[in-house]
């Protein structure tokens, strides 16, 4: 029952086949390193070049936008690098020694690297509004897998709403690919726009500039955008399936859209989830609304044997994770002592950072400006937060008034994050509303602690992992 | 919340886990004005990692009180879960179907026979704990889904389980319901006695109580030389595994093996000596799921969606201390590693005599000059 085609052993273990993770195996397997790429996915790419070699679109660069070729020319170059890219791999456990629980086909092995680039990405933001559960509503990131996975698209009305870059990319892909798009509510708040000014300057030098403003355009032409939107709510029709959405724009009367299909989306967080369960320590980041992993110069967490690449380490999008991939690698080969031929890897070190400094130059003006109204982000208390355990917002105020400090006694209190997304879905909502409802700030609430298995593996595929005799005799009874 | 300056209450309990709630819930009910001072969001919290099990069927082994004491809770246990209902609304879920310990050889079955022996043939037992040694036929009537490798197990009628993660908010709400004030965030710095009572200085402000209960846990070993008492405690790691919902197929707790009200199926648990570290490591969790799929092959197929480890309160001989310091008087130490099982005793018997202000002669066999003599061999 242990998984055959899993080494034993290996010099650097990657987490993750996105811009970052293809980027850092390529520079580690170049550099002479044993390197092993593990990917969830059937194919590499990671989230934004989603099944770039395998997509049945018909034309998938005019559909999705040319930055699919970049996921391409990733994956070419890091399979010829000699790294190991294994499809398929759910990585479940990362412990600080360098040990992952590791699952393929079914069957599990431990894998003992000497460092470990964990480039995981980014989750979406809950957007927990009344109704976010109903059939028929998704998030925008959802929609875009099935888009580039499956070449489908929402049947029916479509209404898009939230804020961020991502909605915007997703309703022009959409419409692309021939989805009927009743609306797009934009929630971003107006004031933001004041907030974002000074933080212009930066963003007009910002590579993403053009591409912003020409996705806007784009999308304005086609689609009815609504702006201003507050007080958003999915309402079920009598087969219990989403039927309308309603909303306010500033003082005006309620107002409600027939729709098919709902796609919220309100920013990407990192996703840390399996940084936290090796116990690499986290910062709350007021500017992203998120925590991020504390790293050095190198991109090495708090735990020396891992270093973090990638929106994993805070929003930076995709070109700016290949370069932070980059740096990551040069690190582990630091820390390894891997041999530095002519001195190159300092330079290579600083070309990358300065990429990552180019890339994250309009970064400030875009979470000022997209950054999510409190209300999307502290729900009402008829909402609700983890949707797995099905807990409210009141609840989770009620818990506050109990006296429950914070996430982990809520989570023995509600069962909050105990469901199998493990508080992916709903852990920052949670510390939010916990830190509203106590008057302190996020990052003194604190993140829910983690745990292996950070994916549901199956109890067999544990049972099959190496034992030793001293488990034995700590689990033996009598 | 308590006033700015500080509390004055007539008990201030140290901890706000199962030992300390259930102690300040016993208190509260009588009337007694009760501060409960806890620390904060991460902690070592035996109270958020355990098995849940109301168990009765091994315990006593050197300690014949340990097993009357654990027998009458587990008898005052029905009693705990319905008043905390009414008071509350909060089910505890507690069940006594009678619980199984299930071996997988027969050697692992001869030493837990003889095991049982030995603690029924001890002279001051007391009570009976009722235990039967059921062959596999009988067995696979009670738990069909046992797989090949079971060869046998023991049963005891007073076993039972219960929803703890419940049972610590039924008993937070309960002692509030009755007035108890509870403040997270207050790790103990400092306990002062005088004349009337006790000054307790914390990271929220300072805190005036006629009597302290000590219920920190591990953090006891800290904070009874404050008082003139001693708590030698270690941490102990325990590791748990908890599968995705299943349908029911467990009527029964078996001592590793239990099936929540809510339908997910907890496995555990080890018993490692790994002083602070509450890390989960992939060598025991292996033995655990190993184990579990040999006694329930059905289990293979289930999702692990969550493993956890945290830190028992161990004493030297496994047993409680309750203790009263005779050189502060009103100060008392209540320490356990079996919080559930042993939450309807500390609410229904200790907390009066806590509230009258002695322990019972009946439980010097816990107090803590136990470990002064020094142990044979």
């Amino acid at each position: 029952m242990s998984a055959p085609d899993l080494p034993a052993r290996c010099d650097i273990a990657v987490i993750g086949a996105g811009p970052a993770g293809l980027a850092a195996a390529t520079i580690a397997a170049r550099a002479g390193l044993s390197t092993v790429l593990f990917d969830e996915q059937p194919a590499p790419g990671g989230q934004v070049h989603r099944a770039a070699t395998t997509t049945p679109l018909a034309d998938p660069v005019a559909i999705l936008g040319v930055g699919q070729a970049r996921g391409v020319a990733l994956a070419r170059d890091c399979a010829a690098s000699g790294a190991r890219i294994l499809s398929g791999a759910t990585v479940w456990s990362v412990a600080a020694d360098g040990t992952l629980g590791v699952s393929l086909a079914g069957a599990a092995s431990p894998v003992v690297a000497r460092h470990v680039v964990i480039a995981t990405g980014a989750l979406e933001r809950p957007m927990p509004i009344p109704g976010w559960t109903l059939p028929g509503v998704m998030t925008a990131g959802a929609a875009q897998i099935l888009l580039k996975t499956g070449g489908l698209v929402g049947e029916g009305r479509v209404v898009l709403a939230g804020c961020g870059p991502l909605l915007w990319l997703l309703a022009a892909q959409y419409r692309r690919a021939g989805a009927r798009i009743a609306a797009l509510l934009d929630t971003t708040p107006r004031a933001n726009w004041i907030a974002a000014a000074r933080h212009l300057p930066g963003f007009l030098a910002s590579p993403y500039l053009a591409k912003g403003l020409g996705l806007l355009a784009e999308v304005r032409r086609s689609v009815p955008v609504f702006g201003g939107v507050t007080e958003l709510r999915a309402e079920g029709g009598t087969s219990g399936r989403l039927a309308r959405v309603s909303f306010r724009r500033g003082a005006r009367a309620e107002e409600s859209l027939d729709a098919d299909l709902l796609l919220l989306h309100q920013g990407v967080a990192p996703n840390v989830n399996l940084a936290l369960s090796a116990g690499c320590a986290h910062d709350w980041d007021d500017a992203q609304l998120c925590f991020r992993p504390a790293l050095d110069a190198w991109l090495t967490s708090t735990v020396e044997s891992i270093s973090i690449a990638g929106d994993g380490g805070g929003i930076g999008g995709a070109e700016v994770a290949e370069a932070r991939g980059r740096l990551a690698a040069l690190g582990a080969l630091r820390r390894l002592g891997a041999g530095d031929p002519g001195g190159m890897r300092a330079k290579a070190a600083a070309h990358a950072r300065a990429e990552i400094a180019t890339g994250l130059r309009g970064r400030a003006f875009l979470d000022t400006l997209y950054r999510p109204a409190e209300a999307f982000r502290i729900p009402h208390d008829a909402t609700l937060v983890c949707r797995c355990e099905e807990v409210s917002a009141a609840r989770i105020r009620e818990a506050v008034a109990l006296g429950c400090p914070g996430p982990n006694q809520l989570k023995s209190f509600l069962r909050c994050g105990m469901g199998p997304c493990q508080g992916r879905m709903c852990s920052l909502t949670v510390t939010e509303v916990m830190a509203k409802a106590r008057g302190v700030s996020p990052g003194e609430i604190g993140h829910v602690r983690l745990r292996a298995p950070v994916k549901p593996v199956t109890l067999a595929e544990i049972a099959a992992m190496p034992t030793s005799p001293e488990a034995e005799r700590a689990v033996l009874r009598g | 919340m308590a006033g700015m300056s500080g509390d004055d209450a007539d008990f201030a309990v140290l901890g706000g886990g199962l030992v300390g709630a259930a102690t300040a819930w016993g208190l509260a009910r009588l009337g007694r004005r009760v501060v409960v001072l806890d620390e904060g969001d991460v902690a070592h919290r035996a109270s958020r990692g355990n098995f849940a099990l109301v168990w009765v069927q091994s315990k006593g082994l050197g300690m014949p009180r340990y097993a009357a004491w654990t027998r009458q809770s587990s008898d005052l246990w029905s009693g705990l879960a319905d008043e905390l209902k009414r008071e509350t609304g909060i089910d505890t879920r507690f069940e006594r179907p009678g619980g199984f310990s299930l071996a997988l050889d027969e050697a692992e079955l001869e030493r837990r026979v003889a095991m049982l022996r030995r603690l029924h043939n001890q002279p001051e037992m007391t009570v009976a704990l009722g235990t039967e040694i059921v062959d596999r036929g009988r067995l696979a009537g009670m738990l069909p889904e046992i797989g090949p490798d079971v060869v046998g197990g023991v049963y005891c009628p007073f076993d039972g389980h219960a929803n703890s993660l419940k049972l610590l908010r039924a008993l937070h709400a309960g002692m509030q319901h009755h007035g108890a004030v509870y403040r997270g965030g207050c790790a103990v710095q400092a306990i002062e006695p005088s004349a009337d009572g006790f000054r307790i200085r914390h990271d929220g402000g300072e805190t005036r109580a006629a009597r302290v209960v000590l219920a920190a846990g591990i953090g006891n070993a800290r904070l009874a030389p404050m008082v003139g008492l001693e708590a030698k405690v270690r941490p102990q790691r325990g590791q748990i595994l908890v599968t995705e919902r299943l349908q029911p197929f467990l009527r029964h707790p078996v001592v590793t093996v239990r099936q929540t009200d809510e339908g997910s199926v907890m496995l555990g648990d080890s018993q490692e000596e790994a002083g602070f570290d509450d890390s989960v490591g992939t060598d025991v969790l292996a033995t655990i799921a190993r184990r579990a799929t040999r006694m329930f092959p059905l289990l293979g197929r289930a999702n692990v969606v969550r493993s956890w480890a945290a830190l028992r309160v161990m004493t030297r001989d496994g047993f409680p201390i309750y203790a009263a310091s005779a050189r502060h008087p009103g100060a008392f130490l209540v320490t356990c590693h079996s919080g559930v099982t042993l939450a309807a005793a500390h609410a229904y018997v200790l907390a009066p005599m806590l509230a009258a202000g002695a322990l019972a002669p009946d439980l010097a066999a816990f107090a803590p000059e136990r470990f002064d003599v020094s142990p044979p061999g």
